[in-house]
């Protein structure tokens, strides 16, 4: 067989299967629940980046595959080398070949990162913000502060609204996540961190600490419930308010020493 | 009171004047670290010193102590004081061919330190394994079975010593026992630096592996404070083996670079160097930039706890992220100083199975060099929501996607060279298949990493775990078996199984894929890194993930028994049993101690298969 054949039969294999791959993956939902616009673009950058894959992976693959069951010396799973072996062909190189697989690759990373800058913009960037609620995390439980001073333990967010989150940490690094949120920001000590998130469907969601944060990590975990406008108000004016003077929180530095 | 006994204890032992230590050897270092280390603890507790304290002078003064018993010292110190050193002497401490011995002592031939680190970091691998059981044990079900504070210091444990695999395995064994030989020299240009570098490691890796007994550390092998600021002593010990390790690495670097710089046989251009020789040299140019700025994090980290400073103190003025940044401005770059390594032992066994010249080689060593600049530019990624600047998640998101087209090289270049080719299937050739795969889905889940919008949903995930695995075992530890099986008949002198190295080979990497493929998946679903415990629903996939990880380890003692069965009793090898091209294989397996009679001329590269030009040297010995 030519290496002109052996190219062009591996290559249709590629083609094939690749275009085989892709339509399975376009349409996924990759995410496993989605009930923000924030992972709705994620899932959407999951499902791109997983289309874009298909043919990368399977390039080497069937390169491998197709090398493995074609290009195997007669005797070549003895033990030993076998006397009298024989070489290949002396090709070091292909100049059009290692300029065009130069090129693709370039250019495929080079879309990637114009579309990864779009959705980073689209999550991360300023937004002028509906409801605000500051995220205290502390080893190893979460509370949450309201605008009008109430406090709770379960985030409280209103639905289609733009919510700033501001995350603060006293002792030491944690991560506030919500995976149906699609956003996770670690919260700094003596750096408040910030991100937005629209909720797109009401619900109850779980969401929990994901950086390391000693002993309790595992068990650092919280709930956010969606709800409309309405029914967040009403929850919001039902809580206790407390003490205009809420004690402060013993630092970890203070008790410790 | 008891400092004093303890000097007069340590004078009796001192070295008297003429030569330092008489027979310095292992007995004599432990001595030495036992009485430094006492010295050290003593005079903490003479200046009422903190735990921290002692700790730290106990273990300084017992490094010090070790590395003078083995003789690290001698020759410096004689030279230090204006006398001439022994020839005589120096030529012992060479070591003597076939005396087992010198494995054990502070030997200067680059062929027992390579064999030294291998065997380190091979037991270093396995006691790493061994905690990787425990986690998958705990893991197995929902629930915890064993105890949180003790799961999360093994899992810390396992990170740190199999960074040290994946750090010093590849360049410090096979790279050690191969690179002067690659390129024609006798011996690496500092043997005695070289054998100190090794030296360094055996105290700093025992400080490791007894942190638990410390009180263990909960930080993972990252040690972002201020966890780490709060964590036990185990943790202080960890930060100041990782110190060790990295002034190791440091001299270690600058060893491989003189030598492959200034060593070079007549005739080996840079351009005709195995490509095995240009990875590990833009390996020794990271390890020496790099490695002095994870030093200086981990050494603030331990003023911060044991001298009071607040480097990384929010509630004193220090800065939280700091720390990050200078530790991922390491140890991103420390993700190829354990990949490239692998990246060009594979390169280097690619062409001698394929029967086939390296496909693109100059475009590979480009590349190489290409990732060498890139992997300081990318650190940033680890940070993504870290909490660090807004704007800065723009150029490494740019960078990050950017370092993946030279990375990609190495692909072209191993596909490249194994098309049309006439391939042996011989057990390291079958390494590199698992590599390609291996590292491959790394590379392609990368991406999905370096992607702020996917990279939000999947940071600190089990998909994270998935994907360095793919990484460093693909890029490092599927490159040391592929070099170990290779190399080990030039090595040892003797074959290994072929049989059992196929099993090894099939058995290790389908249990591989099978533990860490349902990871992705379940980094997607939902589930954390660093937990102890989960949601009941990822109950069975875990519980599959474990029985596939205890099958790592059986097919990781296959490659133990066959190992040390073949070093024993394995048939005899020729001195070119796979008829390469390179210079070890033109000369006796083991190679003699000075490794050349005659120093070779090279003409051309090591890789002109199927060309009438029947080798790339001449005038070597042995052959």
């Amino acid at each position: 067989m030519s290496p002109r054949r052996h190219l062009l039969t591996a290559g249709a294999v590629w083609v094939v299967l690749s275009v085989l791959g892709i339509v399975v993956v376009a349409g996924l939902q990759i995410i496993p629940v989605i009930a923000s616009r924030e992972a709705a673009i994620e899932n959407h950058a999951f499902v791109l980046l997983t289309a874009v894959s298909v043919p990368v992976l399977m390039l080497v693959v069937v390169g491998l595959v197709y090398a493995a069951l074609r290009f195997r010396a007669p005797n070549g799973t003895a033990d030993g080398m076998a006397d009298g072996i024989v070489d290949g062909p002396p090709i070091h190189g292909h100049r059009g070949f290692q300029a065009a697989w130069l090129a693709i690759s370039l250019l495929m990373v080079l879309g990637l990162f114009a579309y990864g800058a779009v959705g980073l913009v689209e999550i991360r960037g300023a937004q002028a913000a509906d409801f605000e609620v500051q995220v205290e995390a502390e080893q190893w439980a979460w509370h949450y502060a309201y605008a009008n001073g109430v406090r709770s333990t379960e985030l409280h967010v209103p639905v289609d609204r733009r919510v700033h989150l501001v995350i603060k940490s006293d002792d030491v690094i944690h991560s506030f996540w919500v995976p149906a949120f699609g956003v996770k920001q670690d919260a700094v000590p003596g750096h408040p961190t910030q991100i937005y998130v629209t909720a797109t469907h009401a619900g109850t969601f779980p969401g929990m600490c994901a950086e390391l944060c000693g002993l309790g990590h595992t068990g650092m975990t919280t709930t956010v419930v969606v709800a409309d406008q309405a029914a967040v108000d009403a929850w919001l004016s039902n809580q206790p308010k407390p003490s205009p003077k809420p004690s402060p929180k013993p630092s970890p530095e203070a008790s410790g020493s | 009171m008891i400092a004093t006994r303890v000097l007069a204890a340590a004078r009796t032992f001192a070295p008297r004047s003429r030569s330092f230590v008489p027979r310095p050897g292992l007995p004599r270092a432990i001595l030495g670290a036992i009485i430094g280390f006492a010295l050290g603890g003593g005079l903490a507790a003479e200046l009422k010193a903190e735990p921290g304290q002692m700790l730290a002078l106990a273990y300084l003064f017992g490094l010090a102590g070790f590395l003078l018993g083995v003789g690290a010292f001698r020759f410096w110190l004689t030279w230090a004081v204006g006398r001439e050193i022994d020839v005589a002497e120096e030529h012992a401490a060479h070591g003597r061919a076939g005396e087992w011995q010198r494995y054990f002592r502070f030997t200067t031939d680059h062929k027992v330190i390579g064999v030294q680190y291998l065997v380190t970091a091979f037991v270093l691998f396995f006691t790493a394994g061994t905690a990787a059981m425990f986690m998958r044990f705990e893991l197995a079900q929902p629930g915890i079975a064993t105890n949180k504070e003790l799961y999360n210091t093994i899992m810390s444990t396992h990170g740190a010593m199999m960074i040290t695999v994946a750090l010093v395995s590849i360049i410090g064994g096979l790279g050690n026992y191969l690179v002067p030989i690659m390129i024609g020299a006798r011996d690496m240009a500092f043997p005695k630096a070289n054998a100190l570098s090794y030296w360094m490691l055996p105290l700093a890796i025992l400080l490791v592996a007894i942190n638990p007994l410390l009180g263990g550390f909960d930080s993972g092998w990252t040690a972002y404070p201020p966890l780490s600021q709060q964590a036990n002593l185990g943790q202080q010990a960890y930060l100041m083996a990782f110190v060790t390790v990295g002034v190791s690495s440091i001299l270690s670097a600058i060893n491989f670079l003189v030598t492959v710089f200034r060593m070079r046989a007549p005739g080996m251009s840079l351009m005709r160097m195995p490509i095995f020789v240009w990875a590990l040299t833009v390996t020794a140019a990271l390890a020496l930039i790099a490695t002095s700025v994870v030093a200086a994090a981990f050494t603030m980290l331990l003023f911060d706890r044991i001298l009071g400073t607040a480097f990384f103190r929010a509630s004193r003025g220090g800065d939280v992220i700091l720390f990050q940044h200078l530790f991922w401005f390491y140890s991103h770059p420390a993700v190829y100083i354990m990949a490239l390594p692998g990246l060009g032992a594979i390169l280097e066994v690619v062409p001698v199975f394929a029967r086939k010249p390296l496909f693109a080689y100059p475009l590979a060593v480009l590349s190489f060099i290409s990732i060498g600049v890139m992997s300081f530019m990318v650190w940033a990624h680890h940070m993504f929501v870290s909490g660090m600047a807004e704007f800065f998640h723009i150029p490494i998101m740019l960078t990050t996607e950017l370092i993946s087209v030279p990375t990609g090289i190495v692909f072209l270049s191993a596909l490249g060279t194994i098309w049309l080719g006439r391939i042996q299937f011989k057990v390291p050739m079958l390494w590199v298949f698992g590599f390609i795969w291996a590292f491959l889905i790394g590379g392609i889940t990368g991406v999905f990493l370096a992607d702020v919008p996917t990279d939000i949903a999947l940071s600190d995930t089990a998909f994270v775990v998935a994907h360095f695995h793919y990484t460093i075992v693909g890029g490092t530890i599927f490159g040391l078996f592929a070099g170990t099986y290779y190399w080990f008949p030039k090595i040892t002198g003797r074959m290994y199984n072929e049989r059992l190295g196929r099993l090894h080979f099939w058995w290790f990497t389908l249990a591989f894929n099978a533990t860490f493929i349902p990871m992705f998946w379940l980094g997607i679903e939902g589930m954390r890194r660093r937990v102890a415990d989960y949601p009941a629903e990822f109950g069975t996939v875990n519980l599959f993930i474990s029985i596939a990880a205890f099958n790592i380890a059986l097919s990781v003692g296959v490659f133990a028994f066959n190992m040390i069965r073949s070093w024993k009793t394995g048939p005899v090898a020729e001195s070119n049993p796979w008829q390469a091209q390179t210079l070890e294989w033109q000369i006796a397996s083991p190679p003699p101690i000075q490794n050349f009679d005659e120093i070779p001329t090279v003409t051309a590269t090591p890789y002109q298969y199927g060309s009438p030009r029947p080798a790339a040297a001449e005038g070597s010995s042995g052959s």
